[in-house]
């Protein structure tokens, strides 16, 4: 086995869950806590030695790996469902950015989480296989177990050390992805099933399926499995109107669990729309760009507008998240290298900037038990600290620039303003995104109010005694603005990793 | 001597079981009430070595015994040791239990084992007349074994319910018989299939065929015909229920399949209408159990929708589809114990059966409430669980029958997510619900009832992970179905 071996990577939190369950390890909530921290810590250190090692311009994945049980040359030898992973361009960034938040939300815990610790850190590890399981699976079989696995903690972690209407709200999420997921279930088997007519053998196994499927699938079908992975996608994106669990999930979650939801869980439709309904069914997302934009557009305007009317800063910043995640549909709709790879780049800079944002609504609703706007104000004169840090992220959200937001937008707005994919539809791709950079406006003006009625203004006198960052805090946001500035600046950072992916992507488009 | 010899190359177990039968029953007679227990032990061992023994069965041949009565092949091996472990964890989980059978504890495993004889009879039965025999032994034994608290009302009940529509069922049955022996003449299954082959089949045919299915699924609790299920199992002593709903079970499918077998090269019409017995006998499981607040019949009714999931397989009618239901039946049977095994030990050591019982158990009895919400969530489909493959792979082979079978695959599909809610009402009242703070901590030390409970837990994890075997299993006992049905080979000796 080499040194970098993506089962490793993988599997190593499901081992550390395991261990921290045992009855053996100590029911101590500092070292359960640390012992964890370290853990994420490491598996940080060893994700960005993957990166380092990846060769950017190679086709395909790399850091190969497959798992055989028996003598067999599959895990399910019968079905063609083989155990394996490997990492390309998109799911690279995407390993990083978990294991960076992870670890983020791991040191965020310490004062959110307050009972059951053993439990509490080995869901979170449990989670952290589950995810990276999702985005370096080379089968789609394997894909789709992660994809139900990963509902599990997340179950829990709502469910249990939640607030408000928190059963509710778990049992929601869980409901609405596993909804969403058999309608992906379905299109798997179902190009599972042409494979099996046309060529005789049973597979799985992602790269066959889209590099060397040679075969036509009737037009309908095709259609069909492409709106079945795309249900399963646009629930979890979330897409207008698919998106009511969000608000009920992101307000009810701990603040830890809020930042992994909104930093990476809402990424994994991102990417599934990319790998699966991209990069699998090229024919359909060429006819079916149009319906990608228009959602993309109503997401972005319809959360905007929803956003400024909130009264609760959580159900504000998760009804930002909904109108981020609208640009992403917008820059694939493109169809084009700057609207794909702006898409991609606007995903890292949504799961940074949101998690950030989670993480503040947070430190201040541990502060003041209370997240209502009117409750709220001139806290910028306690907690200073606190408002450089949300100044910071908010200006990043609202596309600031030379920070990271503005360098996703203006590209997803380039690619999506020079794209063609809206030919012969009554609406042109320069009219969609004129329309979509309304919402610049409307998210100024969402975020900056909200900044102008917690941190600005006459304060109650019953939070004169409220106190700033804690240095764990401090450090996690710390954390997370380095990349914020450092990518908006250099943005290139990030998108040489995956830009030969995409031109590749985009190639069979125009072919 | 040849009668000696079918013994030793067909059946085995089921002499082994009759020998424990019969010293289970001098025993009965012979010791004290205070010693009854033994006879506890004798059961167990008794199924012990008849699993043993089933090994020594030769399972790439066909043999025949009582001529040709019945027929052992790799297919009913599989349904006979699936039926044996499942009364092996039953006699296990009577162990704290039969103080509540007071001094007829000895009489309790008598029963049952007479009952298993019948559903391994049945695993095998290649004769209409065998057939019925074998079944009305597993069914007579249930409802005594249903009634088996001579004092409760509730069991009272439901020996009585179960006995009215075992009845009526039965009847509707042995119909189904007489039409099958009036057209072909014959009562071996074999050569019902070798006049099949010859003579084209009529309307008359697939009208037994279905009134003898329906005999059938009463057994499984199908429906129409699953009304019986929660009052029985509500009633019924805790092991029993799990008898009903795990042994009992398997002998029923173990026995459909065969009959579905004879219509392999039939008509549409007997798939068409399976399919949507199935479908409803899902559909109907699922909306009941949502609202129900009892344990008992929660599982009675997830058992229910369960044994829809496996009718789909049977629905196709096909070599892909059986090897669907078998796989699929082979998870239930595992996940379900486990399921049974948790409520039995609660109901034992709480005398209480209600959800909201379960409240916070978890942090009372972690091991038993994270066990417990592992078979659950094996029953409701979530990785990595057996359950979840077997789902996948029942889905695979619906869509391996092409769009004609689209719907039924919709509709099994939107059912997983009705499941899912009252499965996971379950959980979350073991984990997420705050419990009283006096509430009863388990005794879930080290013991066989605890040990049995997370080797089924663990064996339904490593079952959703080492996958390939049992689908090959699952796959070649289909591939044994589809030659003695097609081939006809009449061999009598």
């Amino acid at each position: 086995m080499e040194f970098l071996s993506l089962n490793i990577l993988i599997f190593a939190p499901l081992i550390v869950a395991g261990i921290i369950l045992s009855p053996l390890f100590p029911n101590d909530e500092i070292i359960v806590r640390r012992f964890a921290k370290g853990f994420a810590g490491l598996l940080f250190i060893y994700s960005i030695l993957f990166m380092i090692f990846f060769k950017p311009h190679e086709v395909g994945y790399q850091f190969k790996e497959n798992i055989k049980l028996f003598s067999d040359a599959n895990w399910i030898e019968p079905l063609g469902i083989s155990l394996s992973f490997g990492v390309d361009g998109i799911s690279i960034i995407l390993v990083v950015l978990t294991t960076f938040l992870v670890m983020l939300a791991l040191i965020a815990s310490k004062k959110a989480i307050t009972t059951k610790h053993k439990l509490y850190y080995s869901l979170i590890l449990v989670l952290t296989t589950a995810i990276l399981g999702m985005v370096t699976s080379r089968d789609l079989f394997l894909f789709f177990l992660f994809w139900e696995l990963e509902l599990i903690p997340m179950y829990f972690l709502i469910s249990i050390w939640g607030t408000g209407k928190k059963e509710y709200s778990a049992m929601k999420f869980f409901l609405y992805t596993f909804f969403g997921s058999l309608f992906m279930l379905a299109g798997i088997l179902a190009l599972n099933y042409f494979h099996v007519i046309n060529t005789g053998v049973s597979t799985f196994s992602i790269e066959t399926l889209t590099y060397s499927r040679h075969y036509d699938i009737p037009f309908m079908f095709e259609a069909l499995i492409f709106f079945g992975f795309f249900i399963a996608f646009a629930v979890k994106l979330p897409i207008v109107p698919l998106h009511t669990w969000l608000p009920n999930a992101h307000v009810d979650a701990p603040t830890p669990v809020s930042m992994l939801l909104a930093g990476i869980l809402l990424k994994m439709g991102g990417y599934g729309l990319i790998r699966f309904n991209t990069q699998m069914l090229p024919e359909m997302i060429k006819i079916f760009a149009p319906i990608l934009i228009v959602l993309g557009v109503i997401n972005i305007i319809y959360a905007a507008f929803v956003a400024l009317v909130q009264k609760d800063l959580k159900l504000l910043v998760a009804y930002s998240s909904i109108s981020h995640m609208g640009f992403v549909l917008l820059g694939l709709g493109a169809l084009n290298v700057a609207g794909i790879s702006g898409a991609m780049f606007q995903m890292i800079a949504h799961g940074l900037i949101s998690a950030g944002l989670f993480l503040v609504v947070g430190v201040i609703y541990l502060r003041t038990k209370t997240r209502t706007f009117s409750q709220l104000g001139g806290l910028g004169q306690v907690m200073p600290k606190a408002f450089y840090f949300t100044m910071l992220l908010a200006l990043a959200s609202l596309g600031l620039p030379l920070l990271i937001g503005f360098a996703a937008e203006v590209m997803i707005f380039y690619g999506a303003f020079t794209s063609d994919s809206l030919e012969g539809f009554v609406l042109s791709n320069q009219v969609m995104t004129g329309l979509a950079a309304i919402s610049i406006i409307i998210t100024a003006a969402y975020l900056l109010w909200m900044l102008q009625k917690v941190f600005m203004g006459n304060m109650f006198e019953k939070w004169q005694k409220t106190s700033d960052l804690t240095p764990h805090e401090a450090i996690a946001l710390t954390f997370l603005s380095i990349p914020i500035v450092l990518f908006g600046l250099y943005p290139e950072g990030i998108t040489s990793l995956f830009l030969p992916f995409v031109d590749n992507l985009v190639s069979h488009f125009t072919l | 001597m040849d009668f000696l010899l079918d013994i030793k190359t067909a059946m085995l177990p089921e002499v082994i079981i009759t020998f424990t039968i019969l010293v289970c029953s001098v025993l009965c007679f012979m010791l004290k009430q205070e010693k009854q227990k033994f006879i506890y032990f004798i059961s167990l061992l008794g199924v012990i070595i008849s699993l043993i023994s089933i090994n020594l069965l030769a399972a790439n041949k066909i043999f025949t015994g009582f001529y040709n009565s019945f027929s052992s092949d790799f297919f009913s091996i599989l349904m006979r040791f699936l039926i044996l472990s499942g009364t092996l964890f039953v006699i296990v989980m009577t162990k704290d239990y039969s103080f509540k059978f007071k001094h007829r504890q000895g009489e309790f495993y008598l029963l049952i084992l007479i009952a298993t004889l019948g559903g391994l009879l049945l695993s095998g039965a290649n004769d209409l007349i065998m057939i019925f025999i074998a079944l009305e032994t597993l069914s007579l034994l249930s409802y005594a074994l249903s009634g088996f608290l001579k004092k409760d009302k509730a069991s009272n009940e439901a020996a009585l319910k179960y006995l009215i529509f075992g009845g009526a069922s039965s009847a509707v049955m042995l119909y189904g018989f007489s039409f099958l022996y009036g057209i072909t003449g014959h009562t071996n299954l074999t050569e019902i299939i070798a006049y099949l082959t010859n003579n084209s089949s009529n309307m008359m045919f697939s009208f037994a065929l279905l009134l003898t299915i329906a005999g059938f699924l009463f057994k499984v609790a199908g429906f129409p015909f699953h009304s019986w299920a929660p009052d029985v199992y509500e009633g019924a002593p805790v092991p029993v229920a799990a008898f009903l709903s795990t042994v009992s079970k398997v002998a029923g499918f173990a026995i459909l399949i065969k009959f579905i077998g004879l219509a392999f090269n039939n008509t549409e019409a007997i798939g068409i209408t399976l399919g949507l017995v199935a479908l409803l006998t899902i559909t109907v499981g699922n909306f009941m159990a949502l609202n129900q607040v009892n344990i008992k019949r929660l599982m009675a009714y997830s058992s229910i929708s369960q044994a829809g999931f496996v009718l789909i397989g049977f629905a196709l009618l096909s070599y892909m589809g059986t090897s669907g239901a078998v796989y699929y039946l082979i998870s239930y049977l595992v996940a379900n114990l486990g399921a049974w095994l948790a409520i039995t030990i609660f109901d034992t050591q709480t005398n209480k059966s209600l959800i909201s019982d379960l409240n916070g158990i978890a942090y009372r009895n972690p091991y038993f409430a994270t066990c417990f919400a592992v078979c659950l969530l094996s029953l409701a489909g979530i990785p990595v669980t057996v359950g979840f493959v077997a789902k996948f792979y029942l889905f695979h082979t619906i869509v391996q029958m092409g769009p004609a079978y689209l719907w039924l695959l919709i509709i099994a599909l939107l059912n997983t997510i009705l499941s899912l809610f009252y499965y996971l009402k379950v959980v979350k009242a073991m984990f997420v619900c705050k419990g009283a703070d006096n509430g009863s901590k388990l005794n879930f030390n080290i013991g066989v009832l605890s040990t049995s409970f997370v080797f089924l837990t663990v064996l339904v994890v490593v079952l959703g992970v080492f996958v390939s075997p049992f689908i090959n299993i699952a796959r070649y006992s289909a591939v044994v179905i589809d030659n003695a049905n097609t081939s006809a080979p009449v061999s009598v000796k």
